[in-house]
């Protein structure tokens, strides 16, 4: 724990033990994603499937970048993880990504996708609002996480037809806006 | 359509096994099936058993999350459609 970084948080006008129970339930969504998203990978098959594997992929391996960035800054502000994973995997701040009825069925996994997704964009949203201005460093880290969300959901909402993303396919290292935490 | 007071909608905040019941412009909503109102708590500042009208204000989504739980009764003397 880092007395004087939570100390500055809670002089802010912060919750702090609010807002480390948002992490620790955001950070089990990340791992529950990564987790689920591998199911749903790996049934992204055939011609239909094939053309949306990679992008399933890269939001994937990000989405573990997340857990992996948040769970610092969760024990700096003296928080701690569950020491049981299935409560770990019962908190978390999204539904499971669940494989849908029909595991051939590329458009529902699709919706699945870009579901999961706008949950998290609705999390890190909620974070950055609670803190911007306040707790300088989970603001930084939110908002970074948040960008990587967005661009996810971007990328499922246009295979879904509703539109362009505005974004490329990652070009080279995966997360372009975390992985400075990660150092 | 069932009626609730507010002191009644109390009550259905998910614990000791009760349903979970939340309330949003004199409407009363089941969540009880919603994953993310297990214990009748929503991420972590929303508590299950009250008017919500002014909470959604400021959430990161709208109404729309509500509309696909059943509407099991109205809220007396509630905000409504105030703005």
């Amino acid at each position: 724990m880092a007395k004087v970084t939570r100390e500055m948080v809670e002089r802010s006008g912060i919750n702090v033990d609010q807002l480390v129970e948002l992490l620790v339930k955001n950070a089990a969504a990340e791992l529950t994603t990564y987790y689920y998203y591998t199911i749903l990978r790996f049934n992204l098959i055939g011609l239909e499937g094939e053309g949306i594997k990679e992008i399933a992929e890269t939001a994937r391996i990000e989405d573990r970048n997340h857990f992996e960035a948040l769970v610092p800054r969760i024990y700096e502000l003296d928080g701690k993880l569950p020491r049981n994973m299935n409560d770990f995997h019962d908190i978390s701040a999204c539904p499971p990504a669940y494989l849908p009825a029909d595991p051939a069925d590329v458009q529902a996994i699709l919706k699945v996708l870009v579901e999961a997704e706008r949950c998290a964009v609705r999390g890190y949203t909620q974070i950055c609002n609670m803190t911007a201005g306040k707790d300088h460093r989970t603001y930084d880290l939110a908002q970074a996480i948040l960008n990587e969300e967005i661009e996810h959901e971007s990328w499922f909402s246009e295979f879904l037809g509703e539109g362009p993303s505005g974004h490329f396919l990652r070009r080279g290292e995966t997360s372009p806006f975390v992985s400075k935490f990660l150092k | 359509m069932k009626k609730f007071t507010k002191a009644e909608l109390g009550k259905y905040n998910g614990k000791n096994g009760m349903p979970i019941f939340v309330a949003y412009q004199g409407k009363v909503y089941d969540v009880s099936s919603s994953f993310l109102w297990k214990k009748g708590k929503h991420q972590v500042l929303h508590k299950a058993g009250l008017d919500l009208t002014e909470n959604l204000k400021v959430a990161p989504h709208g109404a729309e999350m509500l509309e696909k739980f059943p509407v099991v009764g109205i809220l007396e003397h509630s905000c409504g459609n105030c703005s």
